[in-house]
């Protein structure tokens, strides 16, 4: 899996004080990239039986998110933590 | 995409919607009173505001005055009464609209009714406190945006007028897909919004203020009347031969060139309402109300919030044992093209009494123009998780 950009999401999570952000991917994401994001520190919840599963990280900062076949996932961030974007995308350049 | 979030946003609009925008956009512009003889825009405001008086129970549509929405509505309510809050009664279950105006006023903070469990205020509380004397008005919001939840406004309005309280009622989320009958209840104003229920565009909207309320423009400009005077009221400021000794005449809480392009697809979504019938959309709607309630009710795992006896708006929220709130709009929006709304719904308070929490609620809520089909694409998604 490879990041090749990133997006402010028109569907943030203002309403909490959290900022959101769609990283968008060079393919659509398989269950092996979903498996890779797992290396991303958080707790991991895997819905792998939906027809198209989803996938969620969480930790007190950001909050990873997404769905196998999307060419994007979501990215929410806290304020306080807004560089942690940039590092995750860094990650997976 | 199955689109569920018309308390938000109504899509689709009537297509004699889009075609009048379309054809409004494409025709030489006018506005009130300004014209160059190329069209009379002045007559489809009338109408449209004739339309509304009868979607809203007014009679006196003269004193229904266009804005962008109810939050503009609702702040220039609030600025041009000038009760303090303090002296305002009003709900938990208010939209932010409601509430940022009234707590970031100049003054103390607005009394706060509770709700019970379904989003519902008791009139009897609203008595209570309205009997201790201290309130000038009340702001009652006639259904929630969060439950669905109907108030008794009716009789909120005979305690109101008992008390001799300034009856104000936002109607963001009833006009258009519930029965409105603003003067029978005695309401004194009254903020609307044009882009919900009214199947009109975003950017539209309104407010009424009832004959004899002392109510102040919160805002001043032109209009394309009178433009000699400067200064109305009783004090000329040294400009004695270009002021009015009243500010009574209702065109200037109307400043600026107003959204014609918007007044138009107001006025033919509203004649659209009228064409079917108010009463006929009511009825399909709870229709539609009920099939979703009835489906939901049988999925394990969905917790329905804020359902009881009392009357409800064709919206419905709820929480899953899976997925918070968020977390499970975005898996029907991004697994199943199914597209709802997760949140507080800018109702913040109303949380703690509906047992929602602070992750709020999935809501779904419903237009003429959807089917029992998107029902059950609904239905089945979530039934998925159990």
């Amino acid at each position: 899996m490879r990041i090749i950009g990133k997006r402010k999401s028109l569907e943030t999570c203002t309403e909490a004080g959290w900022d959101a952000f769609d990283l968008l991917t060079e393919a659509p994401l398989t269950d092996e990239d979903i498996i890779c994001l797992r290396a991303v520190e958080g707790s991991f919840l895997y819905l792998r039986k939906l027809k198209k599963p989803f996938f969620k990280i969480e930790n007190h900062n950001y909050i990873v998110k997404g769905v196998q076949g999307d060419s994007f996932f979501r990215f929410a961030v806290h304020r306080d933590h807004a560089d942690e974007v940039d590092r995750l995308a860094e990650m997976f350049r | 995409m199955v689109y569920l979030n018309n308390a938000a946003t109504s899509y689709p609009k009537p297509m004699c919607v889009r075609e009048t925008l379309v054809r409004t956009i494409d025709a030489p512009p006018s506005g009130q009173y300004r014209s160059a003889g190329i069209s009379d825009a002045g007559d489809i405001m009338g109408e449209c505001r004739k339309r509304l008086g009868a979607i809203l129970g007014i009679r006196d549509e003269n004193r229904i005055f266009f804005s962008s929405g109810s939050t503009e509505s609702l702040n220039m309510l609030f600025g041009g009464l000038g009760i303090p809050p303090e002296q305002i009664i009003t709900t938990v279950t208010e939209h932010n609209s409601v509430l940022r105006p009234l707590f970031n006023r100049t003054g103390g903070a607005p009394v706060l009714l509770p709700c019970d469990a379904e989003g519902f205020v008791s009139p009897a509380v609203f008595e209570a406190e309205a009997r201790k004397g201290a309130a000038r008005a009340a702001v009652l919001n006639h259904c929630s945006n969060v439950t669905g939840t109907v108030q008794d406004t009716a009789e909120f309005g005979r305690i109101a007028r008992k008390y001799g309280l300034v009856f104000v009622l936002d109607v963001s989320q009833s006009a258009g897909c519930l029965s409105v009958k603003a003067d029978e209840w005695g309401v004194d104003a009254l903020a609307f919004t044009g882009h919900k229920s009214l199947l009109g565009i975003q950017g539209t909207g309104g407010f009424f203020v009832r004959e004899g309320v002392p109510f102040t423009p919160v805002m001043f400009g032109g209009t394309g009347r009178d433009s000699r005077v400067i200064v109305y009221g009783s004090e000329s400021k040294g400009l004695s031969d270009i002021h009015a000794p009243s500010a009574s005449d209702g065109y200037e809480y109307e400043v600026g060139t107003q959204n014609m392009p918007g007044i138009t697809a107001l006025n033919e979504a509203a004649g659209f309402l009228l064409s079917k019938g108010i009463e006929q959309i009511i009825a399909e709607e709870k229709a539609l109300t009920e099939y979703c309630t009835a489906r939901l009710s049988k999925i394990e795992g969905i917790r329905l919030i804020g359902q009881g006896n009392h009357a409800h708006s064709p919206v419905i929220s709820f929480q899953s044992d899976i997925l918070p709130p968020a977390d499970l709009a975005y898996v029907l929006q991004n697994s199943f093209g199914i597209v709802t709304r997760a949140g507080l719904h800018c109702a913040p308070l109303i949380h703690k009494y509906i047992g929602s929490g602070e992750q709020g609620t999935v809501r779904v809520s419903f237009s003429l123009f959807n089917t029992k089909e998107d029902i059950d694409a609904l239905a089945a998604a979530l039934e998925e998780f159990s």
